[in-house]
């Protein structure tokens, strides 16, 4: 029954001090604080208010808190005022009131609610293909802009307020009345300069101020108020201030068309209502002017209401507008030129072809809501308007043609407004930057009540770069007094920032007129985007999520998206299966089975020089045996069991340890080395190619003997295989001799003459030992290495994404041999970023190789690559990236303010030296500009580990898995890839990638 | 466990066996006994960790021990003397720049590590450097009032108490 405390978290108490200064004082406490007034059932409906009626107040229930507080009541007003917020929040939780029920206001209708049923819809005949429909405007659209005290100060003679309303007339009037003083007694100080003037509407903060007036006049002392988001509940109760009914009927021209003035009544501040001062809504309001379009029936003359005027021209507007688009889009034509065919104002028309031309506007509705692949939904909508100047002259009234693209997180509802173009015709010449300058100033308080997104997570007070981003490329256009627009140029997508730094040769004041149909090209384009149709301001966040919910009834990415990636999958491996089982036919015949070749004792340990051991460990490591044959990290190594999902099942790998029993203890050299380079076990069984011996066979006898001699000498731990789950057919190993026959070549490897010896060392480790390819090679349908040009393209492992090593490397600087260099021997290029996942381990096993071998597999590898630029060339490209990035691009708020709270601190920069900064910006970063998503997840799941041998500084990264939600995870990676790889498309089906590499790799 | 890992902690030589991946926060604390770098986020979002390493600033909790061998690593301990503050902690004093206290640390050291860096910093510069070091308490004005005083008793002369 409670709510609304002047208490936050902070016991630091703010007020403002006196008009001129801007700066927030501490330190200071109002002698009373306010702790706010109950709610009761408040219905305010068609213009009659009524409320539950107050009939008691059990002081008693207060108990020893009646000491500190004091309740204030004026009928059915009542307020807790206390010396401390906590504690006026305290006492007012255990005060019981009791109420009687609020009466039933269906009965009390009276006129009001005549008025309201649809009477300006009705349209003589042709009913049967007619449209009715009605928009509202809210009495308040938002609580206010942001949480802030509410102060009053009152005297018997005179009142003092800080507030930021938007709306200062109207609350001045309301504290006359409250306050039985004359409005020039009634001082009201605000932060708000006139430049930022909102003509939308009442915001609730307007009715803090008139609670906060109310008892410090009981009190006889300041009293303070805290307005925040409890204060949504008068915005929710309080309803709508006016409607608009607006019928047509007809076809693709509309034969007829009415506009009816629903019961406009702005509802005052609440105290007013609560209080008894008020009994109803106020005077209706001001009458609205007619409208421009053919057909439209003129506003009927007899509404109440006396001098005359444009408040809610707006509203008009908006009804009028939406209503054409849905109109349109019924008859599935094009809602621009449905206006066209119902204007005659010549002007007019031009305004609208400029506009149309300028924003290259297609005809014809979008059938589908639209998707951009980073699940992001836009659309673009257009509105017209045309009012008559102070004079009520129609001709040389203001003319404004809008056409809005907006972005719509489907997962957070937020709405950005990506682009405007605006055309006006005032009648006398405006330059065009002087209203598009005039629009930015406007636009941003404008929009960020109309759409207005949940605050940042941290910010530093009026530091706050809390405008950052948030206003759309801007496109204004004039039209000369011939009525021609000028040259079409390009848009100016502007930088927010320039907004304060802007030239502005004359200042140029918007009025709400000017600015009234892009409430409709907002609300329009809203439908475009999302299929929905939005009737009442605000268009906020949670409103388009409770819409999007509505319309697909669960997450319609997910529902679209799934069924094609299922597809997609399931015929792959069926015509896999199907070429495999034909070719299985042929190879039986012609292959016979492998013998086994006979278990031999082990060989004894002091059987191979320390040297050659050695040489083995060397190759070992530049095989990265243990990597592959140790289960689990910290386990036992080489025992084998790590499970490897291929498109055929799942393969374990084995015990490599010199255990007789269940290793390779009993393996003579010969069984060995026909394994390494024919892939067939010691029994004669065939080994699956998960098991890279078509890498191995490169290897020299020296090696691969070296490397028998130093497995056998490790320590014998026993621990038995583990059955592979391979499918049918894929479970009949002898299947793998035709495999072999089609896809191995045996050899060993031969240099090549024509390549320095430097290149053929490095081939011969990335080859044969290193096996780079049997990650960064793609494989065919059944799973062999592509060759030629596909040669190290990049493919798929364990989750991650081996990217290409060749020309279609997607490095945003190309990779020079030092790079490679560097990376392969600490983990870290400079213009690349670190090694991680499965290439971990494996720098950290070439980290046991001489620099001569890691420095010819770099320029083995080098050789592959795109041209390589010199140190001057990459550090000019790495700028130009950086400076690409240095933007957020406009719709990505959710991704945004995940990305401030999660990853700023580390892979943001400053003035100030970090130690554990991100040395690399993302904006390099490999794996970002990627075809694939699955790196980038892959490093939020579950961080980066550095590299052992990476130098000790720091490399690594925290894991998010159990932090990140997958639409949270969802809305980040879009983020990055848009601001960090602007120049590549957005990741399709992040969401469902998401969802698999988590499920795939979880712990 | 490994080799024993070596580090200046306070300029004082430290021994440790301990497994290099463990975070420096945990090593700090629970080895060390330093309980000056507090445990906020444990993702290197909050900044109370934070430590001077090199004289640089540095989110221990996504730092691991092995990182850190062989260099120099300053705890809130170490900037200050019993008796003699440092001038970015009597500037804190001064200004009564704390309410709950436990970002504080990672303040404090932010502060330091952006006045080893750059004596007189504007107060677009202290914003920058306390940006991602979070406050819920909402003492963000007190906490610039301090800094802002801290880089004025620094350039008084007041001897720096971190790094070497």
């Amino acid at each position: 029954m409670w709510r609304r405390g002047v208490a936050n978290e902070h016991a630091c108490f703010v007020r403002r001090t006196p008009p001129g200064s801007r700066r927030f004082r501490r330190s200071f406490r109002p002698p009373s604080l306010c702790r706010g007034r109950p709610a009761p059932d408040v219905a305010f409906h068609e213009g009659r208010f009524g409320c539950s009626r107050l009939l008691d107040i059990d002081h008693a229930s207060l108990g020893e808190w009646a000491t500190v507080t004091t309740v204030v009541e004026i009928a059915n007003f009542v307020a807790v005022v206390a010396a401390d917020p906590d504690l006026a929040r305290q006492a007012s939780r255990r005060l019981r009131l009791h109420w009687a029920p609020p009466p039933l206001l269906d009965d009390h209708l009276g006129a009001g609610g005549e008025r309201s049923g649809g009477r300006g819809a009705v349209l003589s005949g042709r009913r049967s293909d007619g449209m009715s429909r009605r928009y509202g405007w809210p009495n308040r659209l938002r609580w206010g802009e942001r949480a802030g005290w509410v102060i009053a100060d009152v005297s018997p003679t005179r009142a003092r307020l800080w507030v930021d309303t938007a709306t200062p007339e109207a609350l001045r009037g309301d504290l006359a009345a409250l306050l039985s003083l004359a409005p020039a007694a009634i001082g009201l100080s605000s932060e708000r300069s006139d430049q930022e003037g909102v003509s939308l509407g009442r915001l609730a903060c307007d009715d803090a101020a008139a609670d906060a007036a109310l008892v410090s006049r009981q009190v006889g002392a300041p009293v303070a108020i805290w307005l925040d988001a409890d204060y949504q509940r008068d915005v929710d109760a309080l309803g709508l201030a006016e409607t608009w009914d607006v019928a047509a009927s007809g076809g693709h021209t509309l034969d007829a068309l009415a506009l009816g003035y629903g019961a406009a009544r702005p509802a005052p501040a609440m105290a007013l209502l609560l209080t008894g001062v008020t009994e109803s809504a106020g005077a209706p309001a001001d009458r609205p002017a007619r409208s421009p379009y053919r057909h439209a029936n003129p506003v009927r003359e007899d509404d109440e209401g006396g001098e005359s005027g444009r408040a809610s021209d707006r509203v008009r507007v908006f009804a009028e507008e939406s209503f054409f688009d849905e109109w349109s889009r019924r008859q599935a034509s094009d809602p621009l030129e449905l206006r066209l065919r119902h204007l005659d104002d010549r002007r007019g028309q031009a305004l609208i072809e400029a506009v149309r031309q300028r924003a290259a506007w297609h005809p014809g509705p979008k059938p589908d809501p639209a998707e951009d692949g980073v699940g992001l939904l836009t659309g673009r909508g257009f509105a017209y308007s045309h009012l008559p100047d102070a004079k009520g002259e129609w001709e040389s009234g203001t003319r404004s043609a809008w056409i809005a693209d907006v972005s719509v997180d489907p997962v957070t509802g937020s709405v950005q407004l990506t682009r405007l173009v605006v055309g006006q015709d005032a009648g006398e010449p405006v330059d065009r930057e002087v209203l598009a300058s005039a629009l930015r100033q406007q636009l941003l308080p404008e929009s960020t009540l109309l759409l207005r997104h949940a605050d940042g997570i941290d910010e530093w007070g009026e530091f706050a770069a809390a405008s950052r981003a948030t206003l759309p490329a801007i496109d204004a256009l004039t039209l000369d007094a011939g009525g021609h627009a000028p040259p079409a140029r390009m848009p100016d997508a502007l930088a927010p920032n320039d907004t304060a730094d802007s030239p502005v040769s004359m200042p140029l004041r918007l009025s709400a007129q000017t600015l009234a149909s892009g409430t409709a090209a907002i609300a329009n384009a809203l439908f475009d985007a999302t299929g929905q149709r939005f009737r009442e301001p605000p268009f906020t966040a949670a409103r388009i999520r409770a819409g999007l919910c509505e319309s697909t009834g669960g997450d319609a990415r997910a529902a679209r998206s799934a069924p094609f990636l299922g597809r997609r999958r399931w015929r792959w491996v069926g015509a896999a299966a199907a070429s495999l089982i034909s070719l299985g036919g042929a190879a039986a015949v012609g292959l016979p089975w492998k013998a086994a070749i006979d278990p031999v004792p082990r060989p004894a340990a002091n059987l191979y020089s320390q040297a050659t051991i050695e040489r083995g460990r060397l190759v070992a490591e530049a095989g990265d045996c243990a990597v592959c044959h140790t289960a689990s990290q910290g386990g036992a190594a080489n025992v084998g069991g790590r499970a490897f999902e291929t498109p055929f099942g799942i393969v374990y790998s084995t015990n490599l340890t010199p255990d007789e029993a269940t290793g390779i203890g009993r393996w003579s050299y010969a069984a060995f080395a026909r394994a390494m380079r024919h892939g067939i076990s010691r029994d004669g069984s065939h080994l699956y190619p998960a098991f890279p011996y078509t890498a191995f066979a490169k290897l020299s006898d020296t090696d691969l003997q070296s490397l028998y001699a130093y497995l056998m000498a490790q320590p014998a731990v026993a621990s038995p295989a583990v059955d592979n789950q391979m499918r049918f057919p894929f479970n009949i190993r002898g299947l793998m001799a035709g495999w072999n026959l089609l896809y191995h070549d045996p050899k060993p490897f031969t240099p090549d003459p024509t390549r320095s010896a430097l290149w053929n060392r490095g081939a011969y480790l990335a080859e044969g030992a290193g096996h780079c390819s049997a990650c960064h090679s793609p494989r065919n349908a059944l799973g062999a290495e592509k060759r030629g040009d596909d040669h190290l393209a990049g493919a798929l492992v364990d989750g991650w994404e081996a990217p290409a090593l060749s020309q279609l490397s997607k490095a945003p600087v190309p990779w020079s041999e030092t790079a490679l260099y560097d990376y392969l021997r600490t983990g870290r290029a400079a213009h690349h970023g670190v090694a991680a996942g499965p290439m971990a381990p494996v720098v950290a096993g070439l980290g046991e190789l001489p620099e001569s071998d890691v420095r010819a597999i770099a320029h083995y590898v080098a050789s592959f690559m795109p041209t390589a630029v010199d140190a001057a060339q990459a550090s000019e490209i790495a700028d130009d990236r950086l400076a690409l990035s240095a933007a957020t691009p406009p719709g990505f708020d959710a991704g945004e303010r995940l990305y401030n709270g999660a990853c700023a601190s580390c892979h943001e920069g400053s003035d100030m030296p970090v130690y554990s900064r991100a040395e690399t910006s993302l904006a390099l970063n490999t794996n970002l500009h990627s075809a694939r998503p699955d790196n980038v997840i892959q490093a939020i799941l579950d961080g980066v580990v550095a590299p052992s041998s990476s130098g000790g500084s720091a490399g690594e990264m925290p894991g998010f898995r159990a932090d990140f939600s997958d639409s949270q995870l969802t809305a980040l990676v879009s983020y990055l890839r848009a601001r960090f790889a602007p120049d590549q498309p957005a990741w399709e089906h992040l969401s469902a990638r998401i969802g698999e590499l988590r499920g795939a790799s979880s712990p | 466990m490994t080799d024993s890992i070596a580090l200046r902690v306070n300029g004082q030589i430290r021994h440790l066996s301990l497994d290099p991946a463990t975070p420096l926060l945990q090593v700090l604390r629970n080895d060390l006994c330093l309980n000056g770098p507090k445990y906020g986020c444990g993702l290197g979002q909050c900044g109370a960790c934070s430590v001077l390493v090199e004289g640089r600033v540095a989110r221990s909790c996504v730092i691991s021990l092995g990182a850190v061998a062989g260099r120099d690593v300053v705890t809130l301990e170490g900037l200050g003397e019993s008796g003699r503050l440092d001038p970015v902690q009597a500037a804190f004093v001064e200004c009564q720049a704390a309410q709950c206290g436990y970002c504080l640390n990672g303040m404090i050291m932010t502060v330091r590590g952006l006045l080893n860096h750059c004596a007189q910093p504007s107060r677009d510069q202290i914003v920058s450097a306390l940006k991602y070091n979070l406050c819920r308490c909402g003492t963000h004005v007190e906490i610039l009032e301090a800094a802002t005083l801290a880089a004025e008793l620094d350039a008084a002369g007041v001897a720096p108490g971190g790094g070497e």
